[in-house]
């Protein structure tokens, strides 16, 4: 072997290192899939709370804005993050203004509860796949490392049958073990970095989910109790 | 508003971010090959340094000794070719002579024939006998020109014979240079496989016993010149061309003599060690540091 790349290393690696290698691919690619995929679904509801409130304070009717949502709906645009918990809670509150029998508190608490379950499935819609990027970040270089192990150990047992050691002889060897645990990095430290970053927006977007929340039923509250 | 990213986020925007994630994958890998492509001269002379720590010239014995040899061949085919030439005039010579005498015979012989006839046809002139005489005298003129035809035949066969008998010479003397030529060869042959693994030995012994010092450069050259007993002791190793820095010659030195003795030259036939290994000059030449 007189040329040393690292496509030939990565051709020329042991069988266990080569599988430790494909392993690495896959958590790589498919962590970016998740990264690309978070991206997208984290940014339609940060646009999603700016633009809701945005209408949401403009002085609208809320009856006006809630006929604006279920034609969306029939339009088959999806709807986002904050719109469905104020849709949530404002089905339950007419619901339960209609009936009668009804007190105020019982229309207060069931609106609440709606908003409080309407909020649970966004917040877990935004979460999801969240944990296995930070599988990838913490386990990965782990991964990598093994497979540099091996591929050492490999190369140790090759020098053995030498009668001369060299460093031309070890450092074939070594190299291609490297090459995993650089495959095992590059894997992990974009999905380190993603995951820190999705669990930061993740915190300010339900955060602010649970404001709205709370001022939404401060004006239901107002409602109720002005009549 | 909230199209453009309602758009992009079909399917919950997993169909777009496996695209993405297998395309940038793909563009990696695709731009480390081509790096790989355009690095690869500078990359090689990175990654591989060549092996030779010291070099050896050892006046190189095995090109003196093959001029040696050739040489002596020429000489011999010339000393043959003389030989040979000699030879040949000397036959020449001789045929000459024979020929030279052959026809001065055939004169005299001529010369008495006359003198006889003339003697028989005064005889026959004078006597009654003359006829029988000169019949005589033509038959005994006969018998001598078949002598004289004879010899002539003979020194004929006799020139043809030398000129084989030349010939024959001449092959034999042929074959005879060629198997020395073959056996010359042979046995420089096997000099030369001795001589080889013993220079490799010494190269190798040199080499393991070398440590540089922090001063060595690539490019530095130390010439060491030794001399050695056949028992493979050093007796003497000179600094012929020095580095230009003390360290490292004298590195080279104790190099040598921590190799020393080489005792495997012990095995070496003595004509062979006489001719190759009783001053040898070793080529101290770092190439493999990295600075």
């Amino acid at each position: 072997m007189n040329e040393l790349s690292p496509i030939q290393l990565i051709l020329d690696a042991s069988f266990e290192v080569k599988i430790v290698m494909i392993i690495l691919l896959a958590l790589s690619v498919i962590s970016w899939v998740i990264i690309v995929q978070r991206y997208l679904v984290l940014n339609a509801a940060k646009s999603g709370v700016r633009s809701f409130e945005e209408r949401f304070w403009s002085g609208m009717d809320l009856s006006q804005l809630y006929k604006e949502g279920t034609q969306m709906q029939k339009e088959d645009i999806q709807i986002v993050g904050m719109e469905n918990i104020f849709r949530a809670g404002f089905k339950e509150f007419m619901r339960l203004r209609q009936q009668a029998s009804v007190d105020k508190e019982a229309i207060m608490e069931g609106a609440q509860r709606a908003m409080r379950v309407a909020f649970a499935r966004e917040e877990e819609k935004l979460e999801r796949h969240l944990p296995f990027l930070a599988t990838v970040g913490s386990v990965s270089p782990y991964i990598g490392l093994f497979g540099t192990v091996i591929g050492i150990m490999y190369a140790f047992i090759g020098l053995a049958g030498q009668s001369q050691a060299t460093l031309q002889v070890v450092a074939p060897g070594i190299a291609e073990a490297l090459i995993a645990t650089a495959m095992g990095l590059f894997a992990a430290i974009p999905a380190v970095v993603a995951y820190n970053r999705y669990s930061a927006l993740l915190d300010a977007i339900t955060s602010s989910y649970v404001t709205f929340s709370d001022e939404f039923s401060s004006i239901l509250h107002r409602q109720v109790h002005s009549n | 508003m909230n199209n453009a990213f309602n758009n992009l986020v079909i399917f919950n925007g997993y169909p777009l971010a496996i695209v993405v994630a297998v395309t940038m994958h793909a563009g990696l890998l695709m731009l480390l090959l081509y790096l790989q492509s355009g690095n690869r001269v500078e990359a090689l002379e990175l990654v591989q340094p060549t092996v030779v720590k010291a070099l050896f010239i050892d006046e190189n014995p095995q090109v003196r000794n093959q001029r040696v040899i050739e040489q002596r061949r020429i000489q011999r085919e010339q000393e043959q070719r003389q030989a040979a030439e000699a030879q040949r005039r000397r036959e020449e010579q001789q045929a000459e002579q024979a020929r030279r005498d052959a026809a001065e015979q055939a004169r005299q012989e001529q010369a008495r024939q006359e003198e006889a006839r003339a003697e028989a046809q005064r005889q026959a002139a004078l006597r009654e006998q003359e006829l029988r005489d000169q019949r005589r005298a033509e038959e005994l003129r006969q018998q001598r020109e078949q002598e004289v035809r004879d010899a002539e035949q003979r020194r004929q066969q006799e020139l043809a014979e030398a000129e084989r008998r030349r010939q024959r010479e001449e092959a034999e003397r042929a074959r005879q240079a060629e198997a020395e030529a073959a056996a010359a060869a042979e046995a420089a042959r096997n000099e030369f496989e001795l001589v080889q693994s013993a220079t490799g030995l010494i190269q190798q012994l040199v080499q393991e016993h070398w440590s540089r010092p922090p001063s060595a450069r690539n490019g530095m050259r130390a010439i060491i010149q030794i001399r050695m007993l056949p028992t493979g002791e050093v007796t003497e190793a000179i600094i012929t061309q020095s580095s230009g820095d003390p360290a490292f010659d004298r590195s080279a030195e104790n190099a040598v003599h921590r190799a020393a003795p080489f005792s495997e030259l012990q095995d070496l036939p003595i004509n062979v060690f006489n001719a190759n290994f009783r001053s040898l000059s070793l080529i101290f030449e770092p190439q493999d540091l990295l600075n």
